[in-house]
């Protein structure tokens, strides 16, 4: 038995081995090496490379440039997650009643999440444009320029990215509502439960691992933002909508500054693994509660 | 021998350019040339060219590079002396003083100017007697003017976070008599410079100019003008030919004038344009190809051309007073006080690394979010950053 079951053991990692290479090539690799241009200073014009320790991480930590846009990054994606859930579930109910033109209905709703980011930011600073822009021509009260201070600006990317991914978070809790079994609701209703009631204990709890996994797939993106804000408002007014992906593209591409880039994009990295590492955590106890 | 030109499009009909290459050709037998076109807009041009430089690539060999990227190219290596083939004092003597100044350092020339562009004053003659000639004029004429028609505004310029930004701040600091580059090294931390950026914010804070010239670019400010919504426009003299294109509701009433500046001299236009440079590692028989290309591309046979075609303003004095330009172009020729006027900014080696950090700062100040001297004292520390930093 015990050498069957090593034999299996080997065959197991036989198999596993091209998928495990193919990992470490694609992910691991690439994310060691840009560990490594973190210790390095790297300015490709004056041909300079050399090892400078945790020199770039320490600049890190008096840099406010970068401080301002990780707690900018944070806010994104709090606001911007929280509002497509709360946008995304009544869109989802109504997606999920039976009907005529079901069909024609969630094809139209997932219209926005279909569009390349980069043509619907576009799409969006003509609409914010403050002389021709159809939201300053609706806009009551006095005209507001939205991509002329860091304040509205921001919240105009939050918006984009809002109306953009509102349709996938609506799409994972259609899913998820898809899976509640009727006949749960049925009883519920046959106990003689209110509409409301049976959303707020039954449907809902029962959503919870599709919410989850909604949050957890929409907050890692949005932490990584990068195509909303830079075609929106390439990280300006005053680099008040800088996001992390944003400031590292700046520093490596547009300075030129490769070894302190690749420190904020490791650092980006991070915080990311770091979110995601704690979602998938609480969407593994939640599936567990659900169990 | 094969040689590569790599080049930012044209706007415009592509026959005249191609014919400009095809004669290229017909006079230098057994030279095969490959065009290949580069995207248009400037930051993305230049991170392939530092990727494909740095990188060795050996299949380009005439370079067409933006007016800042010259002392960069030239301080990394990647771009040939051309002082042989282009003496310095040839092109002094030739071309107009800012477009020579951009490409010659340490008295050697490393590129050769293409094509120039400068910053100027466009304002409404039926709406100002004149154009100002100081800042304090600019703001008593818009007043004036806004005074009589509620609604105008007064003075665009291009207040987004962009390089355009960086050239409009440079023009208020020249225009207050200030200079950017002191020994080699960029200063910023200067009382002119304070006194240009302080005015710039003002005219937004007193309402002189909208609010909307904080995130605008060139083209914003051109529809709005265009529109006969202002008195004033701080824009490139591309948008002389769309003001006056038939339909325009401001055909015919569009003045052009040098910026104003403190004391009444007309004020210094950032330059823009594009010079011909060659790879460094281009190999002698190509090399020679090439800087025959650089000649031909340049000539002023060329530069008629791109002015008659492509509306591009010549870099050569002399053309401006060609009688065929002055037939085909008459706009074009009449731009030579503004031109000759033209400064580059601040040509170091430094300028596009630092250009990002600018931006950001100059942006902070328009809007009011840091004072002037705050956000020029934090420009300035990064610039010394990366100034102190590389060897």
């Amino acid at each position: 038995v015990n050498e069957a079951g090593r034999a299996e053991a080997r065959t197991a990692r036989r198999l596993v081995a091209p998928a495990a290479l193919l990992l470490g090539l694609v992910a691991l690799y690439p994310a060691a090496a840009g560990l490594g241009m973190s210790l390095q200073r790297i300015v490709l014009v004056f041909h300079e490379r050399r090892f400078v320790g945790l020199a770039n991480w320490r600049e890190l930590l008096v840099d406010d440039r970068f401080q301002a846009a990780l707690g900018r990054t944070a806010y994104f994606t709090v606001v911007a997650v929280a509002a497509e859930l709360a946008l995304a579930l009544p869109l989802a109910l109504v997606l999920d009643r039976p009907g005529r033109g079901r069909g024609a209905l969630r094809a139209a709703a997932l219209l926005p999440w279909a569009i390349p980011t980069a043509v619907s930011a576009k799409l969006w600073a003509w609409l914010l444009e403050p002389g021709f822009g159809v939201v300053a021509r609706l806009w009551p009260g006095t005209p507001v320029n939205w991509l002329g201070a860091p304040g509205p600006a921001l919240h105009a990317a939050i918006a984009l990215d809002v109306w953009k991914t509102t349709p996938f978070v609506a799409l994972v809790l259609l899913a998820g509502l898809q899976s509640i079994p009727a006949e749960v609701q049925a009883a519920a209703e046959m106990d003689g439960a209110s509409r409301p009631r049976i959303f707020f204990t039954v449907t809902l709890p029962l959503l919870r691992p599709a919410v989850l996994l909604a949050v957890l797939f929409r907050a890692i993106d949005a932490f990584r933002v990068f195509d909303a804000v830079y075609v929106l408002t390439a990280g300006g007014p005053a680099h008040g909508t800088e996001t992390l992906s944003v400031y590292a593209y700046n520093t490596l591409v547009r300075a030129g500054d490769f070894g302190y880039g690749a420190t904020v994009s490791a650092a980006t990295f991070l915080c990311v693994a770091a979110l995601g590492a704690m979602l998938v955590a609480v969407v593994g106890r939640g599936a567990e509660d659900a169990e | 021998v094969r040689i590569v030109l790599k080049y930012g499009p044209l706007w415009g009909p592509p026959a005249p350019f191609r014919d400009l290459l095809a004669s290229f050709e017909r006079a230098n037998p057994g030279v095969e040339l490959v065009a290949e076109a580069m995207p248009n807009a400037s930051d993305l041009a230049h991170q392939l060219y530092v990727t494909a430089l740095e990188g060795g690539a050996a299949d380009l060999d005439v370079l067409v590079i933006d007016v800042i990227w010259t002392p960069e190219f030239a301080r990394a290596g990647w771009i040939a002396d051309l002082s042989e083939a282009f003496p310095p004092e040839r092109l002094r003597e030739e071309m107009l003083p800012g477009a020579a100044q951009a490409v010659i350092l340490g008295g050697r020339t490393f590129a050769v100017p293409w094509y120039v562009d400068v910053g100027l004053l466009y304002w409404r003659k039926d709406l100002v007697a004149r154009a100002p000639r100081t800042y304090d004029e600019l703001t008593a004429f818009a007043r004036g003017a806004m005074a009589r028609r509620p609604g105008l505004g007064g003075f665009l310029w291009q207040g987004r976070q962009y390089e355009g930004l960086n050239c409009n701040v440079f023009e208020a600091i020249w225009g207050h008599g200030g200079e950017t580059l002191v020994d080699g090294r960029l200063a910023l931390d200067t009382p002119s410079a304070r006194a240009g950026l302080r005015w710039l914010r003002e005219l937004v804070a007193t309402g002189l100019s909208p609010p909307s010239v904080t995130s605008a670019a060139e083209e914003d400010s051109r529809r709005r003008f265009q529109q006969g919504d202002a008195v004033f426009m701080r824009n490139w003299p591309y948008a002389l030919a769309e003001l006056e294109a038939p339909g325009s509701p401001v055909r015919g009433r569009v003045g052009i004038a040098p910026l104003p500046s403190v004391d009444g001299s007309p004020g210094p236009g950032a330059l823009g344009g594009w010079q011909l440079a060659v790879s460094a590692r281009s190999p002698p028989a190509r090399r020679a190809a090439a800087e025959r290309l650089v000649g031909h591309l340049s000539s002023p046979e060329a530069a008629l051309m791109l002015a008659l075609a492509y509306a591009r303003n010549p870099a050569r004095s002399a053309l401006y007073s060609d009688p065929r330009l002055q037939a085909g172009a008459p706009r074009i020729a009449a731009l030579l006080p503004i031109v000759q006027g033209a400064r580059p900014r601040p040509v170091s080696p430094y300028y596009q690394l630092a250009a990002d950090a600018l931006q950001g700062e100059f942006s902070a100040a328009v809007t009011g979010i840091r004072t002037p001297e705050d956000a020029l004292r934090r420009a300035q520390r990064q610039v010394d950053r990366l100034e102190g930093a590389a060897p």
